[in-house]
């Protein structure tokens, strides 16, 4: 690891300890139930957020995703189907569509092959359509899976399903069982940040990145590039930081007062969150603020201070798991091709959709290597489901191309984090409407996550309604292929 | 039968579930040692779910049974009783081999030496199994004698005091009167007293002031929405339809109807009728439909491409999980998919209970189809307004009846009253009556068949399954030969003899009390649950209250005005340690308060409250973040105007989507599904709220405001009156000297900032009236002060 960087983790883990366990908590508990009682101070170790050790050796210690909300044409970026090509425009076979249900198309649609061109990318020769050219630099860091399958075709519960394991609202998501498990580096930052980009929410709403029947504790917290970072993190106007320090020591005062009175651990533990609240007010403002990036940086994103762009929100990924953040979510609108507008062409949209994606994707898999982050950091990127080999019921007599919600067969990539690199695993059969071989289930993707974070999918749980959940519910295989 | 064992069990007190001190009892209790053992470590592969059943003959072998468990295996049976050493049980899960230990390594914990040594004592006294004690019906249990006779003033108390003596323990004196003000001002309404009740109060030589003051309250206008509150976590209640674009949804008239519910003190059985079946009720009324909406609070997809039966389906399912757990704490979600693994609850039970929810006539339909029309006074007056406006113009001109010509061969005359009369037209359609989405039964060809689906897949359907209820409690008569329908369950739940449905309802309200159930899981009373701390008290209050007639008031009175109850919270450090969690109430409660009161408390201490009941959903302020819903509308909102910006949290319009920010932070659900217990953390995103929120910062400055206007002249007394209005008790010397002197400190910096200062005193709350005559400096030092006021750890706390 970067000599610095390294420096820098340990600082802020330093600086935990010494807030918390060590400093005011620890001291202040001591002076009332130690000293007076000689009861064994209850353990601060009882913060939710501690960083902790997984219980099995771990590749990756933090985590980005990349959602693509609507799910993107994986057969114009990720999977060439020459043989989809050569039968374009011809009818679905009869066996691909029989008793099958879609949500936009009926009837026998006509099969649509790519528009685009491929090509065979870095040593791995992986093959990449050109919308996508940024990552074809970073093929050979890329694990692709083409052989992905859900049970959801509607956006909301297929989203769910990917993050909680769940078509249902009410499960914690894929971020805050990480952060259950593991705590966080830094505790003078939320554990579990969310970023959206394109002016539209994930599809599940907060429940995609919500805690579930976990404590609220580990619910993402959503932050942005413009107003304030994090809701309220801004003192409100006319008060200065002095002032809030001023009315901060104040506070403590009679909070401690209230403590030596009552002797109640909860008011120890609210001091210290108040102190804690105090300094992320100057933390979050100075990590989330990328003019504090170097020009060449935001260049090779393609950020610009200010916006709330997907570029600007994967190098603001970067700047939070470098600062110790455990889990960073990022959603970006915009993917789904029906080819309902031009927008949605699997030709000029598509280029031109991707590369707002494709260049800070690739930028932040070089610049977490650069920084030698990726070796522990997983980065994942997918959409809710993929999208069907063939054209879209309602437009399908239009001139623009799109394709309908596809759960059967679909890619995503995975990066650092003890995936292997300038891997393909699985594939799709010849046309694309099935999973040729090495299927891999949303829940068996899930059990490798966190088999990379240092779980046992099984073991990982919570008890609730008298059950043991977990996030792959009753399901799941970690897929051994894909490890390094 | 049944009877006699628990009537054994409860009256020998094994009520040491949580903190035992005394010596373990030579012979291991079922109920108390052994059955969340078995559960916990071997039932989910030898328990009930027959499919899924390891070991033993064809059928599997079942260890929650006598029957399964001494059942002849050929020659060896897994428990026999008297005879540890002949159980094949205890050779297995002492087995040094891997192939022959129990539970297998890869599927579970080893057991440990103390729980081989309680099995093998068990099995030596003869291996005696006990019926789940939550499935044996409540029996009155006589209120138990105790030494100290002075301290109990009902009968809580000495149940509780019964088991605080087998401790060792005392319980703590009464707290003094203004915190018993403040404890059950919040309780009770969720609302502050005034200082000149709670002074009153305090002065109140009357033997039976406290009984006074809980009825004055139980009577108040905002108990019931206070007491709403939770019902509407566990109806899901939202001002939304759910999952993406999550459109709204006018469901407020049901809320409403909750909310007058409770303050006119509904008996809880009947309560329970009208929500799950007051449509069947004969000579139905509204207000009866209307209550039927608890089950319309179901969430509908009315994503693009999404199949409704898919849906009506996923929300019928919802509808029997909520019911189970709401009424009967009992999680039967597992049997959607398989026979429960812990709790005698078949698949085809479930379908059983989901045949009799699956006939109601919504269909997750986009216009939520049924619906009722509800009197709305404003937008009904509103509407009559312009309709009288139409039917004027129309007497005079019958030919503006109808719709303009195709041809336009009207006479030009008729145009400017046509002109108008199409305007109102437009009017009236744009003020759409007040409607409530409720259950309406199917009839006749229309019912729908109810199969199995098969490992819960709407699409892969088995037999045909007909209404009924788990037989587990078949104890409880369904009305005999009648329809089984939504009112004959909803009757059954209510039925004196349904073993769980009085136990549950007790077990939540003392939680709402004292932070934690006598039932801790208060959402789960089945075999993976955890013991009552108290069980004959739990029994003992289930019986009240079905004996009272279902009284909730009645039944909350007896809790707090309880000695328990009155206790001071003040806890002596070596308690604190021995019981953290208060499960013995050997003092009083202290617990944090929801995120809707605790708003409600600022904005009311604030004196900016207000008390308007009723009526669609309003916009508090919020902040703006610029996104949409997917495929759907904006999030921001418009702040609502006037007193609606002030209103109670209950009144916050819910998106589920987008749970208002600042309650969410507090634990407050999305409300997508049925909640039944919410987590009460401490964070520090919790303390940006209160500091900076706007809604809290326009708090302080008007708290800052009545400090200067009604606290007296000088900055003590000011102080005093700020704390006072927030938290009711008087401030201890060091309190005031610390408040006057931040005052002082900030008024020295604000005289230097002048900008700072009128941002500091009047933003958001605007400008400071003529007749406060304070300058800006001094007022926003003292908003600074009700700021740190509004966030001390006392003010988020019950005292």
């Amino acid at each position: 690891m970067d000599p610095i960087l390294e420096h820098k983790l340990l600082t802020t883990r330093r600086h935990l300890l010494g807030s918390m366990a060590g400093g005011i908590g620890a001291i202040a508990m001591h002076d009332l139930l130690g000293a007076t009682s000689g009861a064994p101070a209850p353990s601060l170790a009882a913060d939710p957020m501690a960083a902790k050790q997984p219980p099995l050796p771990a590749k990756a210690k933090r985590m980005i995703v990349i959602h693509l909300t609507g799910s993107p044409p994986h057969l114009d970026l990720y999977d060439h189907k020459p043989e989809l090509t050569k039968r374009d425009g011809q009818d679905c076979p009869a066996e691909t569509i029989a008793g099958k249900k879609f949500a936009f198309t009926s009837g026998t649609p006509k099969l649509l092959g790519t528009r685009r061109q491929w090509v065979r990318c870095g040593e791995s020769g992986m093959e990449l359509s050109d919308a996508i050219p940024n990552l074809h630099r970073v093929a050979d860091k890329l694990c692709l899976v083409r052989s992905m399958f859900t049970d959801q075709f509607n956006h909301a519960p297929a989203e769910l399903m990917v993050y909680t394991g769940s078509p249902r609202a009410g499960r914690p998501s894929l971020g805050s069982w990480a952060t259950y498990g593991l705590g966080t580096e830094n505790a003078n930052l939320p554990g579990f940040v969310v970023l959206i980009s394109s002016g539209v929410q994930p599809n599940g709403g907060t429940s995609s990145f919500g805690s579930g029947f976990l404590p609220s504790v580990y619910q993402g917290v959503q932050c942005r590039s413009k107003g304030d970072p994090v809701l309220y993190v801004s003192d409100p106007p006319g008060m200065s930081r002095v002032m809030r320090r001023k009315s901060l020591d104040a506070l403590k005062d009679l909070n401690e007062l209230q403590a030596r009175e009552l002797g109640n651990p909860e008011t120890v533990t609210r001091i210290a969150q108040y102190e804690l609240a105090y300094r992320m007010q100057a933390s979050v403002p100075d990590v989330m603020d990328i003019a504090k990036e170097p020009q060449q940086v935001l260049d090779a994103y393609g950020a610009k201070p200010g916006e709330a762009s997907l570029a600007n929100n994967c190098l603001l990924a970067r700047r939070l798991v470098e600062d110790g953040v455990r889990f960073v979510h990022l959603f970006d609108w915009g993917w789904d091709f029906h080819g309902t507008g031009p927008q949605e062409d699997i030709r000029d949209g598509l280029t031109k959709k991707a590369a707002t994606f494709d260049k800070p994707a690739a930028a932040l898999i070089e610049d977490l290597e650069q920084r030698g982050l990726l070796e522990d950091t997983l980065v994942l990127c997918t959409g809710e489901f993929g999208r069907t080999p063939f054209r879209e019921g309602r437009t399908a007599s239009g001139g623009i191309l799109g394709r309908d919600h596809y759960p059967d067969c679909y890619s995503v990539w995975m990066a650092g984090g003890g995936v292997k690199p300038g891997y393909v695993h699985g594939a799709s059969d010849d046309l694309g409407f099935k999973v040729a071989h090495d299927m891999v289930h949303i829940h068996d993707l899930q059990a490798t996550i966190l088999h990379l974070l240092g779980f046992d999918h099984t073991k990982l749980t919570y008890r609730f309604q008298g059950r043991d959940f977990r996030l792959t519910d009753v399901h799941g295989h970690v897929v051994k292929a894909m490890l390094t | 039968m049944r009877h006699f064992v628990w009537f054994a069990l409860a009256v020998s007190g094994w009520s040491s579930a949580v903190i035992t001190t005394a010596a373990a009892e030579p012979v291991p209790s079922y109920t108390r040692d052994i059955r969340g053992l078995l559960s916990n470590r071997c039932v989910r592969c030898h328990g009930p779910d027959g499919e899924d059943r390891h070991g033993g003959g064809d059928d599997g072998l079942r260890l929650d049974t006598f029957a399964g468990a001494t059942a002849d295996l050929g020659g060896h049976a897994a428990i026999v009783p008297g005879k540890p050493d002949a159980s094949e049980v205890i050779a297995r899960i002492t087995s040094t081999d891997p192939d022959l230990v129990m539970p297998p390594p890869e599927a579970g914990q080893r057991l440990t030496d103390k729980d081989v040594e309680l099995l093998r004592r068990w099995i030596a006294a003869g291996a005696a199994y006990e019926p789940h004690w939550a499935y044996v019906p409540p029996r009155r249990p006589a209120g138990p004698a105790v030494k100290n006779t002075a301290w109990p003033k009902n009968d809580v108390d000495r149940f509780i005091l019964k088991r605080l003596e087998a401790e060792g323990l005392a319980p703590q004196p009464e707290t003094d009167r203004v915190t018993l003000a403040r404890r059950l001002a919040l309780d009770l309404t969720g609302l502050p007293l005034s200082l000149a009740e709670i002074d009153a109060f305090a002065a109140d030589p009357a033997a039976d002031a406290v009984e006074k003051l809980v009825d004055r309250l139980l009577a108040d206008a905002g108990y019931g929405e206070h007491m709403a509150r939770q019902w509407l976590d566990l109806a899901r209640y939202a001002d939304s339809a759910g999952y993406a674009d999550d459109p709204p949804r006018t469901i407020w008239g049901w809320r409403d109807w909750v909310v007058r519910a409770f303050d006119v003190n509904m008996p809880f059985d009947q309560f329970t009728i009208r929500q799950l079946a007051g449509d069947l009720l004969p000579d139905a009324t509204l207000d009866d439909r209307v209550a039927t909406a608890f089950h319309r609070n179901t969430l509908t997809n009315n994503e693009g491409g999404t199949i409704d039966e898919e849906f009506r389906t996923v929300a019928v399912i919802d509808r029997v999980n909520t019911t189970m757990s709401t009424w009967m704490g009992t999680t039967m979600a597992c049997a959607q998919c398989h026979d429960h693994k812990y709790d005698p609850l078949s698949q085809k039970e479930y379908f059983q209970l989901y045949a009799i929810l699956n006939n109601t006539a919504d269909a997750d339909r986009r216009d939520e189809a049924p619906t009722v029309r509800i009197p709305w006074e404003p937008i009904d007056t509103q509407r009559s307004k312009i309709e009288e406006g139409i039917a004027a113009i129309e007497a005079g001109i019958p030919e503006l009846k109808k719709p303009t010509p195709k041809d336009r061969t009207e006479p030009p005359e008729f145009q400017p009253a046509r002109k108008i009369i199409d305007e109102l037209r437009k009017k009236l359609a744009a003020t759409p009556t007040v409607t409530v989405p409720v259950l309406e039964e199917l009839a006749g060809d229309k019912r729908r068949v109810t199969k199995i689906q098969l490992r819960g897949n709407w699409q892969n359907l088995g037999d045909e399954v007909r209404e009924g209820v788990p037989e587990v409690f078949n104890d409880v008569a369904l009305s005999e030969g009648a329809q089984v329908d939504r009112l004959a369950l909803a009757k059954w739940l209510v039925d004196p003899a349904n073993p769980l449905t009085a136990r549950v309802v007790v077990n939540r309200i003392w939680e709402r009390f004292f932070g934690i159930g006598i039932v801790s899981t208060s959402e789960e009373f089945g075999s993976q649950g955890e013991l009552p701390s108290h069980p004959e008290l739990l029994d003992w209050l289930a019986c009240e209250l079905i004996d009272s007639g279902w009284d909730l008031k009645a039944l909350q009175r007896l809790i707090v005005t309880s000695a328990a109850y009155r206790q001071t919270s003040k806890c002596p450090p070596d308690l604190v340690a021995r019981d953290p969690e208060n499960r013995l109430i050997a003092c009083g409660p202290r617990v944090r308060l929801s995120a809707e009161v605790i708003r409600d408390q600022a904005l009311a201490a604030a004196g900016l409250l207000s008390h308007k009941k009723g009526g669609p959903s309003v916009h508090p302020p919020q902040p703006n973040v610029g996104l949409r819903a997917a495929f759907g509308g904006g999030i921001d909102w418009q702040t609502s105007t006037g007193e609606d910006r002030y209103r109670r949290a209950i009144y916050t319009t819910w998106r589920r989507s987008n749970p208002y920010p600042s309650m969410a932070t507090f634990d407050a659900p999305s409300r997508e599904v049925c909640t039944i217990r919410r987590p009460r953390t401490n964070t520090p995103l919790q303390a940006l709220v209160t500091m900076n929120d706007p809604a809290y910062v326009e708090a302080a400055q008007a708290l800052a405001r009545r400090m200067v206007r009604e606290g007296g002249s000088t900055a003590a007394d000011r102080a005093i009156h700020g704390f006072r209005l927030v938290l009711a008790r008087h401030p201890v010397a060091a309190e005031v000297d610390r408040l006057v002197k931040l005052q002082a400190e900030a008024r020295a910096d604000y005289a230097v900032a002048p900008v700072d200062a009128k941002q500091m005193a009047t933003d958001p709350l605007g400008p400071v009236p003529a007749d406060l005559v304070i300058d800006l400096a001094d007022l926003a030092a003292w908003t600074v002060v009700a700021n740190v006021i509004l966030n001390l750890d006392e003010t988020f706390m019950c005292p």
